[in-house]
Order: structure tokens, then sequence, then C-alpha cells
């Protein structure tokens, strides 16, 4: 049982509170280069993510790792979420 | 029985929500305090809260969470750090708000196949039951899924509110109602905000016809009435007819409300069928 590193949900307005510290967001593929993607958050703000994506990425992946600044996140763990994603519901 | 539904969104909407109402379906005709005896079917949990929870007093060792008895949860997150061993496989779950050890107890090789098949980093469904092992808590799990449509992630989040939220309004409201209803409200769209208004107002109706002793807040005036002192030592009795006068009320619901007070055997006619006196030492 280890609670000591929870990854908080962010979306692209509340990444800049948690600078430095693991977070967890899911964002749609806008444009996907070598080692970053850029993507757009729950809320409309543009975000890149650093890291090394899986191939083929869908249109929704969700990112874990550490937020570098209030734009971007130095991702650990990619998960892709599907093409058809309730992206809506999961701003809670 | 879980097991063998499907991963599309109808579903894992119905997944959390079917199991607690059978709970509720039984209790009704055994009317008991809510939170003591009505254990819920499947719990939707996350780590953290799995972490927080409490043991219950009782022989069963059972758990608390939100001060209700846990008997199955169910719990979304990331598979880690599996070992496979010949009588077990245990992993680590770890849905973001931190990790838990699971182990699931192998008997047959094929029923765990697809378990050994995945690879860390994926989103799996775990439901089990929550034990006490070497001082830590385990998940024991039953059934281990992989995820494949997303939106149950967000489903299990949202129902890990919604159940947070029911049990901890139930708690507050634990002395003015006989019953709580879970099932009404989980069956119906968990993530629409409209389930959160259905619920309270539910509770409101059911809390102001009862008191805590199941009078009607009528029959109870009746009762009050009668047993007055000054009513309780006169020898004929109240008249119906004073009683309606007094208390203002029509002749008709008068008459209920002393058939029923009857019935209840806290007040008896005296001289006639029109006088009526309190039973005393109730």
């Amino acid at each position: 049982m280890d609670t000591s590193n929870p990854a908080a949900f962010v979306n692209g307005g509340l990444l800049g509170m948690h600078v430095g510290r693991k977070v967890r967001a899911v964002i749609q593929v806008i444009r996907s280069d070598v080692g970053s993607v850029l993507g757009k958050s729950t809320d409309d703000r543009q975000i890149v993510v650093k890291g090394s994506p899986p191939a083929p990425l869908t249109t929704y992946v969700e990112v874990i790792g550490v937020a570098e600044n209030d734009n971007s996140i130095r991702a650990e763990i990619w998960t892709n979420f599907g093409d058809t994603f309730g992206i809506a519901f999961y701003s809670f | 029985m879980f097991s063998s539904s499907q991963f599309d969104g109808t579903s894992a909407f119905s997944g959390g929500g079917f199991m607690p109402s059978q709970p509720s379906q039984l209790a009704n005709s055994t009317p008991s305090p809510a939170k003591n005896c009505e254990t819920q079917g499947l719990l939707s949990v996350t780590v953290k809260q799995i972490s927080e929870a409490s043991q219950s007093g009782d022989e069963k060792s059972n758990f608390i969470i939100d001060g209700v008895d846990v008997n199955n949860i169910t719990v979304v997150g990331m598979l880690f750090n599996k070992n496979i061993r010949s009588s077990d496989i245990r992993f680590h779950l770890d849905d973001g708000t931190g990790r838990v050890e699971c182990i699931r107890w192998v008997t047959e090789h094929f029923d765990t196949s697809q378990l050994e098949a995945l690879e860390d980093a994926t989103y799996v469904r775990v439901n089990g039951h929550l034990q006490s092992f070497q001082g830590q808590k385990r998940l024991s799990a039953f059934s281990v899924r992989p995820v494949t449509n997303f939106d149950e992630v967000t489903c299990h989040f949202i129902e890990c509110i919604h159940s947070y939220l029911q049990n901890s309004k139930v708690q507050s409201q634990s002395g003015s109602l006989s019953q709580s209803q879970p099932a009404d409200s989980s069956l119906s769209t968990p993530v629409r905000g409209a389930s959160n208004g259905y619920q309270p107002s539910l509770m409101n109706d059911l809390s102001m016809q009862y008191s805590a002793d199941g009078l009607k807040s009528f029959d109870k005036l009746v009762l009050n009435y009668l047993q007055q002192p000054s009513n309780i030592d006169r020898e004929m009795g109240v008249h119906v007819d004073e009683l309606s006068q007094q208390l203002k009320a029509p002749k008709e619901k008068i008459k209920d409300a002393i058939e029923f007070l009857e019935r209840e055997g806290l007040v008896y006619s005296s001289i006639d069928d029109y006088h009526y006196k309190a039973v005393e030492g109730c």
C-alpha cells in the first residue's frame, strides 16, 4: 500500500499549479514530432508532451509524467486512449 | 456474474451500479438501519480510499470505507510489477492515487493466461475482496481484465465520487432513514448530473413523513394530546370531537390516527367508541 506518489489529474489551466510534480492528463493529439507531441488539453489549451510516444499514436492519449512548466509535461508513461473517447466527460 | 459483462460503454455504466440494487431489494422485506445491515454489492473505490479504510470490529473482519461495510470492491488502474508464481500471480495496481498489492490465486492455468500476457502500465479493472495480510491491506482478486474502452476509466472515477457522496450522505442521515436507496440513482446515468438531483429529494420525502420510531407526525400529535397529564387523569377519556377541535383536523383524519394508535397498543377506548385514553407507561 503506497500512496506516496499520486499523479494529479490536470488540464492546461491546472498544469501550472503542479510544476515539478507527477501529473496525468488526456490530450487530443494535434501534431506528433520526434521526441515530442503537441496536443490539446481538456480545456482547449495547447500542451507539449516530451518523450517517446508509442507508435502508432491514436487521437487521444493519456500521459503520466512530471510537469515541467505550465504548458509542458515530460512523459514517462503513454497510454493510447483510442480515437473515440469521451473527453468531455473526463473533465472532472 | 460480473466477469461476463462486456467492455462497451453501457456495461461500464452498469457494472458498478447494478450490484447494489440487489442487496437493497432484499433489504426491503426487513427494514433496518441503513449502514449496518446493508453491505454493498460491488463498491467502486480508489486506492487512496482503500488505504484509509478502517477495520470493522466484528468477526467478519471486513473493512469499512466511508462508513459502509465493504464486501467486494472494484478498482481500475495500471498494472505493475507482475510476479508470476506457481500458485498465484501478484502485481501492484496503480490508479494515480496510490498503489495496492493484488493477488490472483491460480487454480487452472487457462484462467490466468490472459493476465500473464499483460504488460506493465496496462489499464486493468480488478474486482476482488479487500483483506489484511501481515498488517498490510491486500486485494484478493477474482477478476482481472484489461480495459479496452477508456471511457471505463472516466466512468470508474465518477462512480467512486458518486459512491463516496452517497455513503457520506447516508452516514449523516442514518438517524432519520430506515433504508438507503443506492440502487435508483446508480442505475440512471451516473455521468450526468441528474442523478445527484434525484436522490436528495427522495431522502427528504422519507424523512419528512417518518420520525425515527415510525409514527407519522400527525399520529404523534394525537398521541401527545392524549398523553397530556390532564387528559390522562380524565376517567372518561377524550371524545374524538374534542380531538378534532383541539387539533383543528377533520374527524376522518382523527379516526384514522386513533385506529392506527389503537392497533399499536398506544391508546384504548374508554366508556364508548368515541372516547379514548392513552395507555400509561408508554
